[in-house]
This record gives structure tokens, C-alpha cells and sequence, in this order.
């Protein structure tokens, strides 16, 4: 009774819930990370995993390859992984003991057969030596220009020729552009089936994405009004208070554009604009993403810069803390056009959506860290009461992806008093108040679902291609005629450039100011 | 009688069906190891490899499915696979034969009543390599399927069969696994247990699925179910006591053991934690006063596991157990801040008993206020009103009420579950249930 009495800690969490989650079993398997000596892998890889360990998501007949090039031991692979788990570790001593009896590591160059060769040996004994059923994962957490070359010597080396056990996971970005994702898309189809590929966007992994599904298709009251007959506007907002930090490398040569939109929030777009699925499969799924994203086209494709607008922080913050401008950032050209905010309208062209905007923003060194899906509705047909606050305020239902997880429903109600005049109030569901237990992070349901072989949450090679396509016509201006799309300055800490409020007011529309 | 060829049931998935590599042979069991070696360890690089997955050791006595086929109340073979024709056979011999119409399929007491029936029908036994497809998806590296026969004097079978699954596509590694089939006696089987402890793959996990009453043949379960192997249990099967004794020294001694009849429950686990759910009932679990569960006839061991996993959650420890004169279990425990809430376990009247004993019916959780009327929680079986536990006014305190689906299904699939991805340490919910539950079971 002791451990029972130290569950009883606090009715903060549910003490019912405490060990309760009915998760699939993931089967034995050795994932294997390439890029183990990288920070994703110290960082969130193993990290999660460990969380997965925790909570007995993972089989005892587990192990986990890690393999850089560096010529590290198994016993120095865990030494390294400790320091990103103290917390953990010091939480749950006995587990970890468990968990890093299935740690090892292999030095790998990717480019060199031999190694894959040594890697295959490997593999064998720890097959053999954890039992874990000849199921491997790769995670390729390289850079993005090895995915092919991973991919191709992998399948050289034999490890990706039974493709009931054996799987690829890729990081994004996958591509830079249309062409260049359809060329990687060859190339990964070359050695491997696409249901062995599983593209991560980790926005997907987060319950509130997830959610949007389940609140569309397990509720009658959403889906019928879920269409432009009701909706009358869709803003996606991916906003974060930090600037480029340690990646100005990469975000230079990639933008907001790139980095953010083309992946997570068309992502967001497409779950929230798709069509409902017949089942609840990886495939349907999958084909309804595709579709929508197929039928999403930029607002104006003749004069893409009339339905995009670019941004780049300045200086900015308080005296207390300043925030430097993006072009005096340590690695980054002084005269840079990266964009640090984009924001853009679509259109999507089919039944449901014809007609209806959808407007996608993100940006770095805006005022609040947020994701979010904001649904308005269209006006009442008539105007019966007055608003206290002179004009009534359309429906508004807001999805919080991060942080606050949950959903807000504004609508109007009778304000107190003897008249009869109306104004708004938020109706608001709360994940950390309804449940009793934190959500998972994002790459632990990923991982996860990788390992089991599940590609529902992962993006299918038409999809990513589709997203690309999508953006096509903005980054050929940026390609041919980059002065059609400035970079507008704004200052660090507000909400993008002006320009932007003005892609909006041309449709009487404001942005949503969190 | 003889073997037919091994048939493996089609899969569910998509996943190709396993194929024989070599018709059933019998061979006497000392002959098994040697011949087993050969199987796999050639020097043939192009014959397939042994899969490193698991031996799967199943005790398959299937009593009650071999008395019915012996008394003629079920046609066809003894397959050890629990199917709706099994439980529809077991629920009309339970009318013929005069039994109480709230026993369940599984009741030990039938098997009990068939044994003194009249019958000498002999079925072909497929115990062993009719696999459901849901296991032999997981490509067992060995599966020793262990079945007892009516007639105790039977002498010693032993068959054995090779399987692969079809090869994909460019698929190079083929992992293939043996079946090896026992048929005899008890005492004949108990007398060679020691031949089959070679036959377990060494550095695989091994997993003894007892598919029988915990309290069958204990000289053979001893034997079987020997540390480290992992031990998949049913203790809705046979004696509560058996049952919660064996899981309770087993967790005990740290062997990792399964109780199906746990993962039975975990539809009124969930719904139990859902009712808890909103911040502004949390408060409430810790003034519960009273728990009443109802369950289905006289077996408590899942009456008591919920009811356990409740107490231990909340950090109650148990004061004292005892029958009521109507064959009820009242429990008294002592919350953390010093009061003491009751727990009653009783047996409720059912129409149409689920197919195994002791089936958690119905649940109901008060508790006390400072202020206001209190809260009561009703959950109950859809098997079940939820009238009986509305009774006594409880329900004019805060009612929250849930009807949970009752988990009756398949055995096999529990079994895959575990098998998929199993553990090498009991579940953490289940060592702490399972030892109280032990407990709070009273002398008779």
C-alpha cells in the first residue's frame, strides 16, 4: 500500500487516471536514429522515448540504435543521452536503468557501404540480444540533403527490403520546392514502398490538431455548419515570440514560408478544411488531405504579391529587454530578404469552401507564442437586437492548438437588464482543466505511431507535393521577381507588418488579436 | 484420431497468412529437441531462420468444450478457441441441465455437471494448430500447445508442424516458427514435463498462457509456469480464492503475470476515471464514503480487482473483510485523512450472464459534502439496469450516471494484446490491485 499511497499525491491530476491510458501496443522493434549525436535526438527523440518507456508504451523487447559518425561506445551513447533526461531520470531512477540497458550505438557514415554492412551485423545482434522480431524504424535525423542517400543506402544494404518490418521516418523539410520534392519523392520511392516512408510534421502530433478531427466527425453540431453556408472566414495563426536563435544557418536559406507554412499550418489547413473521411483509416485520411490541398489555390494566382505579405523583425522589445533586429542576428546577411512573418490568403476550390478566405500567418518575435484555427461565422441574417457594445460580434469559434490547448466558442446571449440588447460571451473548453492528465508532446504520439507502422498522423508524398504546389506561384516571384514581395520591417514584439492588417481590411476583416 | 494438415485461421489484417513448410509429423517426445535443431540450425543458408520472437507455451485443457463434444451438446472438433458456437452449447446445456439460469457459460459448475452425464463421443482434437490468426500473426517462434485429454490414463502424442509466413514481394528474410502439439493424460503429461523445458527457445522471451482455472492441475502448473517465464492468467476462471491467490504470490515474488480478467475491466476503469474528470468533482474523491459493486454470480475476483484498483488509487489501506449472511464481501478501508469508507462486493441476479463469472455488472460511488447533498456515481453494465444501485435515495445527492460496455470478447484477442507487446514486469495497476484484492478476499 505504500507506492498506492504515494499515488494519492493531489486532486490537482486525477488519481483515477494515474497509469490508465489505453494506447496501442507498440510490437518489438529497434528504432534506429541516424544523427544520433544531434540535438533533435537529444533534445525530443529520446526524450520521448523515454516518456514512452515511463509509460509502458514500449515492449521490454525494444532497443534503440543510435548512429553519427562519431566513434562513440554504447556506454558513451548514454553517458551523452543522460545530461537531456536528468529530470526524467531523477523522476523514475529504476526505469531509466531499464531503459538505457537498450541503448546502443554504431558509428555510421551513411555514404560509406561498409558501414552500412557493420550496421546490418549490428543489427543481427541486437536482434538477437533484445528479441526484437527483426522490426526496425530508421529515423533519418540528418541533414535533409542525405534523405535520398540515406534512403538509397539503406536499401543497398538490404534494411529496407521487408516492408512489413522495416520503416523510414524523415524529418521535414521535404524539399525546398515543388521540383525538389518531387525529385526526393522519386527518390525514396526508388528503394522503398510509400507506406514504408513516414514523413513527420510534428504539428500533428499535438491533441489539439488531432482534435479538430474528432470535434468535426464525432459531433452532429459542427459539420453541418462547417461549410461556406455558416463560415464566413478561417484565419491559422502560428505565432512565436522567439527570433531565429541558434538556426539563423538554415533560416536564411529557408524562410517563414518554407519553415512554417508549407508544412504545419497547411497541415492545420487541410484538417480543418477537409472532407470527412468514409472510415477512420490511414488511407481515407490521407485522400481527403490530398483533395482539399489539390483544390487550395493562393487567392490570386495572377498577382500572387496581392494575397502574400512578407516580413522581416526589426529591433525591438523593451529597455529591459531589447530584442535585435533579424539583420543584426549572428549569422545572418545584413541585407537579407528572408522573411520572418508571411502571411497569406487562400481560397479553396470546391463545394464545401467556394468563396470562403482562409488566411495563414506566422511569424518570429510576435507578442504571444500561439497556434490557432479561428472559424468565424457569418453574420446573423437580421439584426433584431442591439449590441450593448454598439455593433453584435459575429460567432467565432476558436481552436487553441498551443499553448492554453482547448476551444472557445463566442456567440451572443441577453445582456442583464431591463432591455433586450445583446452581447457577446466565450463559451471555453480547457484540455489541462477537463482532463485529468497532461497531453503527450508531439513527438511522443509521433514516434509512437512510426513504430506501429500507423501513417494516419504522417504526410503521404501527394500531399506534400500538393502543399508545395501551393505556394508554387509566391516562390516563383520570389525566384524571378523578388521586388513584387518585399520583406515589410516590423518591430520585434507586435503583430507583424502593417501591410499585413491590410491584406485583411481589404475584406473588412481584422486579424484576431489573441 | 488422426491430425489433419495444420490450418492456420486466415488473418484479419492484411498480413499474409503463415504456410505450412512440412505436414504434421508425430514423433515421440524425446525425439522432439533433436529434431527440432535440425529444423533450424542447418547449414543451409537458403533455408528460412527461426524468428526471434517468442515461444508461446499454452496450457489447453478446453474442458468444458471436450465434455460438450463428449456429451454430443457441441458438434465439430475441440479447437481450444473460444466461439459463439462453444458459449451458445454451454449456455443450453446449462437449461438441460437443471443449473441456476444466472451461471455462466464458463462456470466451472458446468463442467462440473457435463462430468457426471453419460457420453462417449470422441471429436477430433485440433487443439494446437487450428491458431487463431491474430497470434500467428505475431510469428511465434515456438508454439507448445499442452492439451490434457478426458481420459486421464491417455498415453503421451506429440506432433510437429513448421510454418512461414508467405513472402512478400522481395521480401529476403523469411522468420519462421514450429508448432508442436502434446496430447495425453494429466498424469502422463506431468510425468514428461521435464522433456518440454529443452524445448523452450533459449535467450526468447517464453509466456505460458494458463487457459484453464488457475487451480487445474497444480503438479502441471508448477512445472509450466516457472519464473521467468511470463504467465497469462483468467482468474475469472475457477475458484475466486485460487485465482487471487495465485495472482497475488506470483506478483509477489516479481514474475510477470497477466490476469485477462484485469484487461476485462478496463472499460470501467476508464469510465470510472472519466466521471473524475472535471476539476470540480476531484475534490470528491476524497470523501467517498461508500462503494457498492455488483457483480455477476459468486465469483468476486473482478469485483474485488476493481474494487482494489479504486482503493489503491486513492491510498486506502484495508481495515478488515467479511461475508454478510447473503454471501456479499463488505471490505472496511481507511482513507488518508482518517475516516473509513465501505466497499461491498455483492453478487446481483442476472438474466442473461455474460460468458464468464464473476462479471462486474454495476458500480456505484457515494460520497459526503461539508455542504450540499454529496455526490453519487452510477456506472453499470449495459448487461444491466442501473436500477438496483438507483435505490435507497442514494440518487438524490449530484448524480452522474454511465452505462459501460461490458468487454466479453474474444479471448484470443486479450491474449494477441499481451503477446504484441508484452512486458517483462507486471503491470504497475495490477501489482498493487491484485495484492490487496488478495486480501480483501475473507476467509471463508
Amino acid at each position: 500500500m505504500e507506492s498506492a499511497a504515494k499515488v494519492m499525491v493531489s486532486t490537482l491530476t486525477n488519481p483515477l487516471r494515474v497509469g490508465l491510458r489505453q494506447e496501442r501496443v507498440i510490437p518489438p522493434q529497434c528504432l534506429v536514429i541516424f544523427g544520433a549525436s544531434g540535438d533533435l535526438t537529444h533534445r525530443k527523440l529520446v526524450p520521448a522515448l523515454f516518456e514512452l518507456f515511463v509509460q509502458r508504451r514500449l515492449p521490454s523487447e525494444f532497443a534503440v540504435l543510435g548512429c553519427a559518425r562519431r566513434p562513440w561506445s554504447d556506454e558513451e551513447f548514454r553517458q551523452k543521452i543522460e545530461p537531456s533526461l536528468k529530470a526524467a531520470i531523477a523522476a523514475e531512477p529504476e526505469g531509466w536503468q531499464s531503459f538505457s540497458k537498450g541503448l546502443f550505438y554504431e558509428p555510421v557514415d551513411l555514404r560509406k557501404p561498409q558501414d552500412l554492412a557493420r550496421l546490418g551485423k549490428r543489427l543481427e545482434q541486437i536482434d538477437r540480444l533484445r528479441a526484437t522480431r527483426h522490426n526496425t524504424t530508421f529515423y533519418l535525423s540528418v541533414s535533409p540533403s542525405h534523405y535520398g542517400a540515406g534512403c538509397r543506402a539503406l536499401a543497398a544494404a538490404g534494411l529496407l527490403s521487408d516492408p512489413e518490418r522495416s520503416r523510414v521516418v524523415i524529418e521535414k523539410p521535404f524539399g525546398t520546392d515543388l521540383a525538389s520534392a518531387q525529385e526526393l519523392n522519386r527518390l525514396v520511392k526508388t528503394y522503398a514502398q510509400e507506406r514504408q516512408i513516414f514523413r513527420i510534421d510534428h504539428y500533428l502530433g499535438k491533441e489539439t490538431v488531432q482534435n479538430i478531427m474528432v470535434l468535426r466527425f464525432a459531433n452532429t453540431i459542427f459539420e453541418p455548419i462547417w461549410n461556406r453556408n455558416y463560415i464566413s472566414s478561417v484565419q491559422i495563426t502560428a505565432a512565436e515570440t522567439v527570433g531565429v536563435e541558434e538556426r539563423a544557418g538554415y533560416y536564411e536559406g529557408s524562410g517563414a514560408l518554407r519553415d512554417m507554412v508549407q508544412n504545419h499550418l497547411t497541415q492545420m489547413l487541410a484538417i480543418t478544411a477537409m472532407e470527412p473521411p468514409g472510415r477512420f483509416e490511414p488511407e481515407t485520411i490521407r485522400n481527403e488531405k490530398a483533395k482539399v490541398l489539390q483544390a487550395s489555390r493562393l487567392a490570386d494566382i495572377e498577382s500572387p504579391w496581392s494575397a502574400c505579405v512578407r516580413g522581416q523583425y526589426t529591433r525591438g522589445g523593451s529597455s529591459n529587454r531589447p530584442v535585435t533586429g533579424y539583420r543584426e542576428e549572428p549569422g545572418v546577411d545584413p541585407n537579407s530578404t528572408t522573411e520572418t512573418y508571411v502571411a497569406l490568403k487562400l481560397f479553396i476550390d470546391n463545394w464545401r469552401w467556394q468563396g470562403v478566405p482562409f488566411y495563414l500567418r506566422t511569424g518570429k518575435h510576435l507578442p504571444k507564442r500561439l497556434s490557432e484555427v479561428v472559424l468565424t461565422f457569418r453574420d446573423a441574417p437580421v439584426h433584431l437586437f442591439d449590441a450593448v457594445g454598439g455593433a453584435s460580434m459575429a460567432n467565432q469559434l476558436v481552436l487553441r492548438i498551443q499553448p492554453d490547448e482547448g476551444a472557445n466558442l463566442r456567440f451572443e446571449v441577453k445582456a442583464p437588464g431591463s432591455g433586450m440588447r445583446s452581447r457577446p460571451i466565450e463559451m471555453d473548453f480547457s484540455y489541462d482543466e477537463s482532463f485529468g492528465e497532461p497531453s503527450d508532446e508531439g513527438y511522443v504520439r509521433l514516434l509512437a505511431d512510426a513504430m506501429l507502422g500507423d501513417p494516419t498522423l504522417f504526410t503521404r508524398n501527394d500531399e506534400v507535393e500538393a502543399a508545395w504546389r501551393l505556394y508554387t506561384p509566391v516562390l516563383d516571384v520570389l525566384e524571378d521577381a523578388p521586388w513584387q514581395l518585399p520583406v515589410h520591417p516590423y518591430e520585434a514584439g507586435t503583430w507583424g507588418p502593417a501591410a499585413s492588417d491590410t491584406l485583411l481590411a481589404r475584406d473588412d476583416l481584422l486579424w484576431r488579436r489573441p | 484420431m488422426g491430425l489433419p494438415d495444420f490450418i492456420p485461421k486466415p488473418p484479419d489484417t492484411m498480413t499474409p497468412p503463415p504456410v505450412t513448410l512440412q505436414s504434421p509429423l508425430a514423433l515421440p517426445l524425446n525425439e522432439v529437441p533433436s529434431y527440432m535443431e535440425r529444423l533450424w540450425d542447418g547449414e543451409d543458408v537458403s533455408r528460412p531462420e527461426g524468428a526471434s520472437t517468442f515461444t508461446l507455451l499454452v496450457w489447453q485443457p478446453a474442458w468444458l468444450e471436450q465434455e460438450l463434444g463428449r456429451t454430443g451438446g457441441l458438434r465439430g472438433p475441440v479447437t481450444g478457441i473460444q466461439r459463439p458456437e462453444l458459449i451458445e452449447a454451454a449456455r443450453q446445456a446449462i437449461q438441460q441441465l437443471g443449473l441456476h439460469h444466472a451461471t455462466a457459460p464458463f462456470d466451472p459448475a458446468l463442467v462440473e455437471a457435463l462430468r457426471r452425464e453419460p457420453g462417449a463421443l470422441q471429436p477430433d482434437d485440433l487443439r494446437g494448430q487450428l491458431i487463431d490468426g491474430r497470434i500467428s500473426e505475431l510469428q511465434p517462434r515456438r508454439l507448445i500447445s499442452v492439451n490434457p485429454l478426458l481420459d486421464r490414463t491417455a498415453p503421451l502424442e506429440s506432433q510437429v508442424a513448421a510454418y512461414c509466413p508467405m513472402p512478400e514481394a522481395g521480401a529476403v528474410n523469411t522468420a519462421c516458427g514450429d508448432v508442436l502439439v502434446l496430447r495425453g493424460g494429466v498424469p502422463v503429461i506431468a510425468a514428461q514435463l521435464q522433456r518440454i523445458d529443452p524445448l523452450v527457445t533459449p535467450g526468447l522471451p517464453c509466456w505460458v498462457w494458463w487457459n484453464s482455472a488457475p487451480e487445474d492441475s497444480p503438479e502441471v502448473f508448477d512445472r509450466l509456469a516457472l519464473p521467468p517465464r511470463r504467465l497469462i492468467i483468467d482468474t475469472s476462471l475457477g475458484d475466486a480464492r485460487g485465482g487471487l491467490t495465485l495472482l497475488g504470490q506470483r506478483i509477489r515474488s516479481g514474475q510477470t503475470i497477466y490476469d485477462l480478467n484485469w484487461y476485462r475491466l478496463r472499460s470501467w476503469r476508464e469510465s470510472l476515471a472519466m466521471a473524475f474528470d472535471p476539476p470540480s468533482r476531484r475534490s470528491a474523491l476524497e470523501q467517498i464514503e461508500r462503494i457498492d459493486i455488483d457483480i455477476q454470480g459468486h465469483q468476486f475476483c473482478q469485483g474485488l480487482l476493481l474494487g482494489a484498483w479504486i482503493a489503491a488509487q486513492l491510498g486506502w489501506s484495508l481495515q478488515h473483510s467479511r461475508f454478510d449472511t447473503e454471501g456479499a464481501i463488505h471490505s472496511q478501508f481507511r482513507r488518508p485523512d482518517g475516516a473509513t469508507p465501505a466497499m461491498v462486493v455483492s453478487p446481483a441476479p442476472i438474466g442473461m450472464p455474460t460468458p464468464h463469472s464473476g462479471t462486474v455488472v454495476g458500480l456505484r460511488l457515494l460520497t459526503t459534502a461539508a455542504e450540499g447533498p454529496g455526490l453519487c456515481v452510477i456506472l453499470c453494465g449495459e448487461a444491466a439496469g442501473c436500477m438496483r444501485l438507483e435505490g435507497g435515495g442514494a440518487t438524490q445527492r449530484q448524480l452522474v450516471e454511465h452505462v459501460v460496455p461490458v468487454l466479453d470478447g474474444p479471448l484470443n484477442a486479450e491474449v494477441t494484446r499481451v503477446l504484441s507487446g508484452g512486458h517483462d514486469s507486471t503491470n504497475p495497476l495490477l501489482r498493487m490491485a491484485g495484492c490487496l484484492a488478495a486480501e480483501m478476499l475473507p476467509a471463508s
